[in-house]
């Protein structure tokens, strides 16, 4: 019964739906703020999504219907199941195995690759180009992102995310760590194509990227994962780096200063280019961390 | 795939989706051979002094994403294909809004030799709005009359309105 409540409504299911969509608002309210505009109001999320459910689905001549329809679910439930992994609204995390950190990573990539095979299944041209920025994305920042996650593993000494975040408590990573910090927040930007990395949906050259062909439930659902993805990734990253999630305040503020983060550096600054945000990740984020990871290691032996 | 639910459940499903409709108009914007005056007003409309994203107006690039069409000018022969193609495109249901006075009644460009007159001739028309170019705050004042119309259930469903050839 109780891993009913924590599939269906809490952490999993209902509830992290709704977190997601409120996520949304936030972030697109607090960039139409910085852009001086007022934004959209606090259902536009859930508005969004209803009607995009309610339109009609076309599914494409030349693509494989399965693939079409399963794609947007197979993202949407990696990352539906990535949030029980994680200390989500600083209650301790529904299920916990050594290891659990490699698990929440990988489910948080099924949403990437969903998208580029769902590109690469539509023979539509753009989707085609889409899908292909979309994979040279992944590649360019899941190493360095993994990495930078993995550096207060080390230091705390397991692969489990409940015993990291513990440990974050006591210590603010972000002090002793801050490279890795940085590389973990933009490598979460880079994972949710937020620009200035959103080379993969430039909507002035390739329409809507991987995601050009899909309409209604396919698109609703994607863009559903992509919201739950927010909410995890922030708050692996705030768990990690800013002491740890303990309480729903903690929880909320921490994520919240975050997101503040993000949205500036959205709005700042403008679409890198596919070989200028693949440049960035391996000359500079990669080596930082590994660099970095040297120093803690050296620091543990010593 | 149709539902068979009691009355009830089908009205209250339809307020819904009618509501969801309402605030969440994605446009795509087409340029049917206006002089690009229209255009340019379009474009002033979504930027950040006008917002249109109050009323959860977004642009698209994509046909499939997008629930009204918002095309200007008077069908020139060649995008005549291409802008009933872009309508083909749009997944059902969705909203014509033709901005300017060539796309309501050719304006300037009537009688000319390589257009078809107006976008009324080639799809089913839900709004026009008058001007050349008509200025941000009309094609925002047009646009929320529509969802208006919409809301208050003016406008038939699309599906019964049959596409002129
Ligand atoms: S209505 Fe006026 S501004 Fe608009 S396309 Fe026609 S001539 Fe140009």
């Amino acid at each position: 019964m109780t891993q009913l409540i924590h599939l269906l409504f809490f952490p999993g299911g209902l509830f992290l739906l709704a977190l997601g969509m409120g996520y949304e608002w936030l972030d697109r309210k607090l960039l139409a703020r910085l852009q001086n505009r007022q934004g959209p109001r606090w259902f536009q999320p859930l508005a969004d999504t209803v009607k995009l459910l309610s339109k009609e689905e076309i599914i494409p001549q030349g693509a494989n219907p399965w693939l079409f329809i399963f794609l947007p679910v197979v993202a949407l439930a990696g990352t539906l199941t990535a949030a029980l992994y994680v200390p989500l609204f600083g209650l301790p995390p529904a299920h916990s195995l050594p290891g659990d950190l490699i698990l929440t990573i990988y489910l948080l990539s099924l949403l990437t690759l969903g998208t580029g095979l769902a590109g690469a299944n539509t023979p539509n041209r753009f989707s085609l180009v889409g899908a292909t920025r979309t994979l040279t994305q992944l590649f360019a920042y899941e190493a360095p992102f993994l990495m930078a996650l993995l550096g207060p593993a080390i230091v705390a000494g397991s692969w489990q995310i409940s015993i990291i975040n513990d440990f974050a408590g006591r210590n603010w990573l972000i002090v002793t760590q801050f490279v890795g910090f940085l590389v973990a927040v933009i490598g979460l930007m880079g994972k949710l194509e937020l620009p200035p990395f959103d080379a993969p949906e430039a909507e002035t050259e390739i329409v809507s990227g991987a995601l050009t062909e899909y309409s209604g439930r396919g698109y609703a659902l994607f863009r559903l994962a992509k919201n739950v993805e927010l909410v995890v990734g922030l708050t692996l990253v705030a768990s990690f780096y800013l002491g740890g999630l303990a309480n729903p305040l903690a929880f909320i503020l921490k994520t919240g200063a975050l997101l503040l983060i993000i949205v500036g550096v959205q709005t700042l600054l403008t679409r890198l280019r596919l070989d200028q945000t693949v440049g960035l990740w391996w000359r500079y984020g990669a080596l930082l961390v590994l660099a970095q990871w040297l120093m803690i290691v050296l620091a543990k032996i010593i | 795939m149709t539902l068979n639910l009691p009355t009830l459940w089908h009205d209250a499903l339809e307020k819904v989706k009618t509501w969801a409709r309402v605030n969440s108009p994605w446009l795509i914007h087409y340029n049917s051979g206006s002089c690009n005056g229209c255009d340019i007003e379009i474009l002033a409309t979504l930027t950040p002094r006008y917002d249109a994203e109050r009323f959860g107006v977004k642009l698209q690039g994509s046909p499939r994403h997008a629930d009204v069409l918002i095309c200007t000018g008077p069908v020139t022969l060649q995008s005549k294909e291409r802008l009933r193609r872009i309508y083909e495109q749009m997944p059902e249901p969705k909203f014509v809004v033709a901005v300017g006075s060539c796309a309501i009644s050719g304006g300037v460009f009537d009688g000319c030799y390589n257009v078809v007159g107006h976008i009324d001739e080639l799809l089913p028309v839900d709004m026009y709005i008058p001007g050349c170019p008509p200025r941000p705050e009309a094609i925002l004042d047009g646009l929320v009359k529509l969802l208006r119309s919409l809301q208050d259930g003016q406008i038939e469903r699309l599906e019964t309105r049959p596409l002129a050839t």
